[in-house]
């Protein structure tokens, strides 16, 4: 089954790992530029990585290990497509009316410009008729190069529930015959944000705060920065490409500093600043920097923008919360949403004081997503801490506990619960129960 | 997002049930499993044994101690339950009332904690 060269240069499991997952949407892409049919083609690719996964670290890489996957891709699909063909009888299948040689000669590397095709997957697998957990998966799987096994893991379902899901995607991308051609003009902007959408929610899903073993349980939210950071790659001109990037860099730049080693949450103004990653904040604010100035300014760059103002102040008090605020005035504009409200209110209660942010929330109870969310109350506990008002504050965190289903959040709510019902029974009141994000101590 | 479903009941609640209308109950049921494990959404559907059945287990002194057990103050007892992970708790609560006789007997529906960060 081997092809091509090898060359006898040994790599560990993990450097095959990085590179079979930079070739993967490469040698996916020319396939279903090649041959259309993007459920086969996808499968033929991970079978053409799963064979490289097992040969590569024994063997040593190939010489060229692009045209090497490329070739290997193209004769399992060729294998598939013939099993198809004599099991369904069917003709109209691609390879019917093109010589076996044909398809087998030219190696899916030959051309060396492929970014367009890449991007057209990408495209494709957040297409708007898949559902976004489709997508995810969809995009993880192709354009991640992640095995289902590996992304069930990161999602914590069983193997088999993400294949159904990845399977039923293809389907859906089969029956809705759907192509993997780049959209163009205003749909193009549009089908970008729901890539930009699915890129975020891969970020967001952010789980393991214990980082595993990275070959089993990849870390969702390097996996999107490093996605991402191909796409930029690919549109360095496009502004919300580059402020989704740097939002990524400048969050994930304060993860160490965000959790505990007993995985419970330090609050931004306790966490301690010198573990932050300068490096990835020095990137984060220099993309930002550079996006802004080109003209429309989307929502992924405010929230970038937001960051970097947070990321630069050495401390709480330093943070400069009028530009905050202003920042945060832009976003509400320009992508109205709760949760920019609630975090607006924060802004504003520190820049004009506990009352202002506590006005803009009794605003927000009016919504029906946001009465009963969990955010809603812990942000109202904040400032009613903030305000002196230390027993509503604490049936506020109380309330917010209890609604929360993330397991660090609602220990760090109980948290703040328990300390502001042992400061008011103690009669500590006003200055120093004020003291935001005062930690419990005991 | 994991949802838990569970569905309660008793001995003298099922034995109510004609027999020949078992097979097109059960038919309602592995239909309901089949189209939402086909979705991906579906992760398991358990049936649970007799309470007769359930035992309470302790440690003593470093050894299991099984006692027959729970002796429960309510009626009826956990018959079944299913695990969902969802897009969200709509979709979730949307195949909650699908299930088969909800339009009869509400279906219990918990949210599973996570370990997944709040959001930036």
């Amino acid at each position: 089954m081997t092809a091509g060269p090898v060359t006898g240069g040994r790599v560990d499991r993990g450097g095959v790992e990085d590179l079979l997952r930079e070739f993967a949407p490469q040698v996916l892409a020319a396939l279903v530029r090649r041959y259309g049919q993007f459920h086969l083609c996808e499968d033929a690719c991970q079978e053409a990585l799963l064979a490289a996964a097992l040969q590569w670290p024994a063997d040593g890489l190939p010489e060229n290990p692009r045209g090497w996957l490329a070739t290997v891709a193209s004769r399992r699909l060729m294998d598939q497509v013939r099993s198809e063909q004599s099991r369904r009888n069917r003709e109209d299948l691609i390879a019917v009316a093109t010589p076996a040689s044909e398809l087998l000669g030219a190696p899916a590397d030959a051309e060396p410009t492929d970014g367009d095709d890449s991007l057209a997957l990408l495209f494709g697998c957040c297409h708007p008729e898949l559902s976004s957990p489709s997508q995810v998966a969809l995009t993880l799987r192709a354009i991640g190069g992640l095995s289902t096994a590996q992304i069930a893991a990161a999602f914590g379902v069983p193997e088999a529930t993400m294949a159904q899901r990845i399977s039923r995607a293809k389907q859906t991308i089969k029956a809705a015959g759907l192509d993997f051609s780049l959209p163009a003009g205003a749909e193009r902007a549009e089908r970008l944000s729901a890539v930009l959408h699915a890129l975020y929610l891969i970020f967001n899903e952010g789980y393991t705060a214990t980082d595993g073993d990275e070959l089993t349980v990849p870390a969702l939210s390097r996996e999107a920065i490093r996605l991402t950071r191909w796409l930029h790659r690919l549109l360095p001109a496009d502004g919300e490409v580059a402020g989704l990037l740097a939002l990524m860099l400048l969050t994930d730049a304060r993860r160490l500093a965000r959790t505990r080693p007993d995985g419970s949450l330090v609050p931004l103004a306790e966490q301690d600043r010198a573990r932050w990653d300068q490096v990835q904040i020095a990137e984060g604010t220099a993309l930002i920097s550079a996006a802004l100035p080109g003209g429309e300014v989307g929502p992924y760059q405010l929230q970038a923008a937001i960051a970097a103002v947070h990321d630069e102040a050495t401390t709480m008090a330093d943070t400069d919360w009028p530009q905050i605020l202003a920042l945060y005035d832009l976003l509400e504009l320009a992508a109205p949403n709760p949760f920019t409200t609630l975090n607006r209110a924060v802004a504003l209660a520190m820049v004009r004081g506990p009352a202002a942010g506590l006005a803009v929330l009794a605003t927000l109870a009016a919504d029906k997503r946001m009465a009963q969310h969990h955010r809603l109350f812990a942000v109202r506990a904040h400032l009613r801490e903030l305000a002196g008002d230390t027993g509503a504050a604490a049936a506020d965190y109380l309330q917010a506990a209890r609604r929360a289903t993330s397991v660090p959040e609602r220990r760090y709510l109980a948290v703040q619960a328990a300390r502001l019902e042992a400061a008011q029974q103690g009669g500590v009141t006003g200055a120093a129960a004020a003291r935001p994000g005062c930690a419990a101590r005991d | 997002m994991k949802y838990l479903m569970l569905i309660y009941g008793n001995q003298e609640k099922w034995a109510s049930i004609p027999a020949e209308e078992w097979p097109e109950a059960i038919a309602k049921q592995d239909a309901f499993n089949k189209k939402y494990q086909a979705t991906g959404e579906l992760i398991g559907a358990y049936g649970l044994a007799d309470d007769l059945k359930a035992k309470l287990v302790r440690r003593v002194d470093g050894l299991p101690a099984v006692t027959d057990g729970p002796y429960q103050e309510t009626k009826e007892y956990i018959a079944s339950f299913y695990l969902l992970d969802c897009e969200s708790e709509e979709r979730a609560l949307q195949i909650a009332a699908d299930m088969p006789w909800a339009d009869v007997e509400p279906v219990e529906f918990w949210p599973i904690m996570h370990e997944a960060k709040p959001d930036l």
